[in-house]
């Protein structure tokens, strides 16, 4: 028989201070629960959990900065993941992102008992399995939304991209270059999901390896037969295949 | 299509009015050059039917020329132009009628009985055709007149239902749950503070009751009960909520529809300071300038917040709550800059003891 309980380091993160003192307050009468951090913001969230690989992250959705949601988009690797929100229309999202579970505010003492007894059981089982980048990120929108803005971690930094900033994105190799604001962003993931999680009213794969939001467009050039270039308002030419050039007349 | 050519009855009708006309005209012009009754009747008959629907076509003339936009000289020009058209369209295709009555069938009267029946036609023709452009003069304003009390009837019920909204939001079900949380929270470590929040929570839930039941408060009554609403907000955010007032005590006298501005005051803590790490100040501001009561909420926001779900709904509310109260003297104008988000609102200064104007 294991002598000791295995511990369970755990992080908080809502941005609300009472909250946090509240789940602290909790969280101290569960022996085997060892609180390592305390995160006020999702920047704050990601910084901490990349540090300290904690077992548990009791994590609020609505955060400055970066959501719940995005949070777990950008974590590299997953601990077991309790939400903690004051919205119940969020609770089917995060059983999609495989969260342990699911607790309201205002919070019971027994509720968050109950959701670390689960932890526990989880945490002792085989690993969960650990659900993709674009599941998160398609969890993180509601049904019929389109990506708001792309997160791309750079190092210890992320960069928030509003989908609105984005002039066009290429597929490179087992990347995307995201072209915004005068910068290219490296991120990895395919295009076709990138692609598809856009706006198709505004955004438009006009060729296998090039994305592009609309609004750049200067004109449309026919280059050779069944061949034409895109030329944007800033100078910059992008090849359009024909099929591309279908789903750009069917927009324009 | 023309409104008297909709159902079944209104077309009957109108031909039975003709028929009597024409029976009439054909007495004239029989009296005028006697004849045997069938002949006149051959004559006028089918002419008359002919101008019958001649005469619809003042419906079309009469809609391009509306009565009140249409300046008099204009207008008389339009009926008098019209009807001698029509006339002269109708007495060429009398003249027509009776050459070939007379060529082919051998009827009728003679060439100065023609010149008499055609001279009853002209004048006939200008009086008809300037009677049906008078009487759809007529029918065209009743129609002005019940669509404008439809667009009454409809405002009425969008400010209705704007301030049914309006009253179903004060009641955010996410404020309280997270309320209650902080409470909770405070219970444990700091009760005189929770206690001071049940407090605080049960004057905003019962003072956004009272006002929300009245037609009008005064701004000062609608601005205090923002400011309970932050002192709640507050023991959530701490030191990241700041709130700021410039306020001129004769703003504060002027009436106002009830929780006008509670759902800007959300909004601005919404995305001013639960979406920023660093949090942000709320500021209102509000002036009497000539007649007019100026109020602007303030926000800083961050330039990388996607736009979020549900935003602009309250803004919305208070759009039509404004527009119903008075669609010309009120205005709804939002800024929005790369830094900060202002709404300010614009709308008549009524003091409190006067008469206010959005009594039903």
């Amino acid at each position: 028989m294991a002598a000791e309980p295995r511990r369970i380091r755990t992080v908080i993160v809502d941005d609300e201070a009472p909250a946090r003192a509240l789940l602290r307050e909790y969280l101290g009468t569960e022996p085997d629960v060892e609180l390592v951090a305390e995160c006020a913001n999702g920047f704050e969230a990601l910084k901490k959990i990349g540090e300290l690989s904690p077992d548990l992250v009791l994590l609020d959705v609505q955060m400055p900065k970066l959501d719940g949601f995005e949070v777990l988009e950008l974590l590299e690797q997953r601990p077991a993941v309790v939400f903690v929100t004051a919205y119940d229309e969020y609770a089917l999202k995060a059983f999609e992102v495989h969260a342990v579970d699911y607790v309201l505010k205002p919070i019971g003492r027994e509720r968050l008992a109950e959701a670390i007894r689960q932890v526990r059981t989880r945490l002792a089982g085989p690993a969960a399995p650990v659900p993709s980048a674009s599941a998160l990120a398609s969890a993180a929108r509601a049904p019929g939304q389109h990506l708001e803005r792309i997160l791309v971690k750079d190092g210890a930094n992320v960069h928030v991209i509003p989908v609105e900033r984005v002039d066009w994105i290429e597929a490179q190799d087992d990347y995307v270059a995201i072209r915004a604001d005068g910068k290219t962003h490296l991120k990895s993931q395919p295009i076709a999901e990138i692609a598809e999680a856009l706006d198709p009213a505004r955004f438009v794969r006009i060729h296998r390896s090039y994305v592009l939001n609309v609004e750049r467009i200067a004109r449309l050039e026919l280059y050779a037969k069944d061949s034409r270039v895109a030329i944007l308002k800033e100078g910059k030419q992008l090849p359009v295949s024909r099929a591309g050039y279908a789903r750009l007349k069917e927009l324009l | 299509m023309h409104p008297l050519l909709t159902g079944r009855l209104r077309p009957l009708l109108y031909l039975a009015m003709w028929v009597g006309i024409a029976a009439l005209l054909g007495a004239v012009m029989v009296a005028l050059t006697p004849r045997p009754i069938g002949q006149a009747a051959i004559f006028i008959g089918p002419l008359s039917l002919f101008y019958a629907f001649v005469c619809l076509s003042a419906w079309w003339v009469c809609r391009a020329n509306p009565l009140a936009t249409t300046p008099p000289p204009r207008l008389l020009a339009v009926i008098a132009g019209g009807s001698i058209q029509a006339a002269a369209l109708w007495v060429g295709l009398g003249a027509l009628h009776a050459a070939l009555l007379s060529r082919f069938a051998h009827m009728g009267p003679d060439r100065i009985g023609i010149f008499r029946d055609l001279g009853v036609l002209g004048i006939a023709g200008i009086v008809l055709y300037a009677q049906s452009m008078a009487a759809h003069y007529f029918l065209l304003s009743i129609e002005t007149a019940r669509s404008a009390e439809r667009q009454v009837f409809a405002s009425q019920v969008t400010a209705r239902e704007a301030e049914l909204r309006a009253l179903r939001a004060q009641l955010n079900p996410h404020f309280l749950f997270n309320s209650l949380n902080s409470i909770s929270a405070l219970a444990g470590s700091e009760p005189e503070s929770a206690r001071r929040m049940c407090q605080l929570l049960g004057e905003f839930l019962r003072a956004s009751l009272s006002l929300g039941a009245r037609e009008s408060v005064a701004f000062g009554e609608e601005l205090s009960l923002a400011e309970r609403y932050l002192a709640v907000e507050q023991v959530r955010f701490g030191a990241r909520l700041g709130f700021e007032k410039h306020i001129a005590p004769e703003a504060e006298r002027c009436m106002v529809p009830p929780l006008l501005i509670q759902p800007l005051i959300e909004n601005a803590v919404k995305h001013g300071v639960a979406d920023r790490v660093e949090g942000g100040t709320v500021r209102v501001n509000a002036e009497v300038r000539g007649g007019t009561l100026e109020i602007a909420v303030e926000n800083p926001r961050d330039p990388d917040a996607p736009p979020r779900r549900g935003h602009g709904l309250g803004l919305e509310n208070v759009r039509q709550r404004l527009n119903a109260l008075d669609p010309s003297g009120t205005r709804v104008d939002v800024f929005r800059e790369e830094q900060s988000f202002r709404v300010r609102l614009v709308l008549p200064a009524i003091e409190n003891g006067a008469e206010a104007p959005h009594g039903r």
